[in-house]
């Protein structure tokens, strides 16, 4: 599984470049946000890959953790980016006193 | 101004050269996009599909079937196969199982693991590599492999009473952990597709067979006992030569010595031995020793009277012709429900190919679903080395088709 777990982590560095490639990165991330989309995209591959493992077994782990990275950095980058912008406008409210 | 002087230089638009590598920007971004989406599809069909799943493990056994070892992704992300040895008893004697299992517990999806029940052809083919990787490959793959092994078939003759054996381990499969009992096959190599055919053909269990595969099997005895007295066999209506090997003569002449006297059967034991040669055909005076029913069979299996086969065939004794015909895969296909992919190839040296067609023919009477592909990859029903690209290409489409076919049953 080492050797699976490696495979699915590289995967998910390619498809973080793709994603980069594919301006999928938000703007607010800045330089370093290309980084951030590897890493994204290796830790979601990952995931997905041991998800598919347990789900439909090794043999078809590499196939889920392909679209789960796809999938992860496409959607992630956003959900994180709305996150961090409704965070910072629930904590920029005023506090009446 | 002679035509060397150089040109001056025109007024430049500095926005078309600004848009030049935006334009080039913006196609890697598509390509990207696209990649990307494509990626996203392949690995949803691959997973989420069971048309995807089918075909992942449908391309991850073609090689280790065509390099006759598994290959390294199937090692790699393959369960670890457990092996055991298992003998039942049945009705007609012992029925031994070779059982070929993955390791791991079955995954949530698709649930239930399939099974599919190798019956090999005449002879003790247990150990045989081929078979072993085959059924390795298969339980790597998340399925349970059983093959079947009964006296008669390791003395090589030929019963249709051990059909009686594919019923005991189909039944014994439906009760196996993690097996669900609507995903069990059949598959049958040789001669073996009687014992098949038999087995599915049963009303205990025909209507829960998912399919039936048959790899160099034959149909009808007397049309191959005619194709075997000719030395010859009808393609496309062209006459081929075609020469038995020594081991169907010799499974030819063990299956019906129960019928013939003591002396009949020495001497054909004698004139077909198990060899890799054929052996000398008998003497005038062995012959003549012959009861007429065992000289009109030597005289077919010998091949030495091609232009009396009818007639020899016509010459053998009634309890003879029953046999022959309860020994016929076609008597019982009627009772067959599965869906039955027939698979041969041209230049079979065991079984002629015209047993495939002929076993198409009946299936197409019969309105029996079946699918029917012919090969040049194969020995009889083990895949020949040093294939070429062509072969490869050729044949794996078609094998890669009836194998996803298969595994479908369980993705």
């Amino acid at each position: 599984m080492l050797i699976l777990s490696l495979l699915w982590a590289v995967l998910g560095l390619l498809i973080g470049a793709l994603a980069n490639a594919a301006k999928l990165r938000p703007a607010t991330w800045g330089r370093g946000g290309r980084l951030v989309m590897l890493g994204l995209g290796a830790l979601v591959a990952l995931l997905g890959g041991w998800l598919g493992t347990w789900m439909f077994g090794a043999l078809f782990a590499t196939a889920t953790a392909l679209w789960i990275a796809v999938l992860g950095v496409a959607l992630l980058s956003r959900l994180i980016t709305w996150c961090n912008a409704w965070l910072h406008s629930w904590s920029a409210v005023p506090i009446k006193t | 101004m002679d035509g060397h002087q150089l040109a001056l230089p025109k007024e430049i638009d500095p926005g078309a050269l600004a848009a030049r590598p935006q334009r080039t920007w913006k196609l890697g971004q598509r390509v990207a996009q696209a990649t990307l989406a494509l990626l996203l599809c392949l690995g949803c069909f691959l997973s989420l599909f069971p048309w995807g799943r089918a075909l992942t493990r449908s391309a991850l056994l073609l090689p280790a079937l065509l390099i006759a070892s598994a290959p390294a992704p199937l090692v790699l992300t393959g369960d670890p196969v457990h092996f055991r040895r298992l003998t039942l008893s049945s009705a007609s004697g012992p029925v031994f199982l070779d059982i070929y299992e993955p390791a791991t517990p079955p995954p949530p999806i698709p649930g239930g693991r399939e099974a599919i029940i190798d019956v090999p052809g005449a002879g003790d083919n247990r150990a045989v590599p081929q078979l072993v990787n085959l059924s390795q490959s298969l339980a790597r793959e998340g399925v349970v492999v059983v093959n079947v092994g009964t006296p008669a078939l390791f003395d090589y003759r030929v019963s249709a009473r051990d059909g009686e054996a594919v019923v005991q381990a189909f039944e014994f499969l439906q009760h196996w952990p993690g097996v669900d009992r609507q995903r069990i096959g059949i598959l049958a190599f040789s001669v073996g597709d009687l014992m098949a055919c038999v087995g599915a053909g049963d009303p205990h269990i025909r209507d829960r067979v998912a399919f039936l595969a048959f790899l160099g099997g034959y149909v009808d005895v007397t049309s191959l006992l005619g194709t075997v007295g000719r030395r010859a066999q009808d393609v496309a209506g062209q006459t081929q030569p075609w020469q038995p090997i020594p081991t169907d003569l010799y499974v030819l002449a063990r299956t019906v010595s129960s019928l013939l006297s003591s002396s009949d059967q020495q001497l054909l034991r004698k004139a077909f031995p198990l060899a890799a040669t054929l052996a000398p055909p008998l003497s005038a005076q062995q012959q003549a020793q012959l009861s007429p029913d065992a000289a009109a069979y030597y005289h077919l299996l010998e091949g030495n009277e091609p232009g009396r086969v009818n007639r020899n065939l016509a010459a053998l004794s009634p309890p003879m012709k029953a046999l022959l015909t309860q020994l016929s895969p076609l008597s019982v296909l009627g009772q067959i429900r599965a869906r039955i992919h027939l698979l041969h190839d041209r230049t079979d040296p065991s079984i002629p190919f015209t047993q495939a067609q002929e076993f198409a023919v009946a299936l197409t009477r019969l309105h029996h679903p079946y699918d029917f592909a012919a090969y040049s990859i194969f020995s009889h029903v083990q895949v020949q080395s040093n294939l070429d690209l062509e072969q490869v290409l050729g044949d794996g489409s078609k094998l890669l088709g009836v194998l996803t076919s298969m595994l479908l049953v369980g993705s």
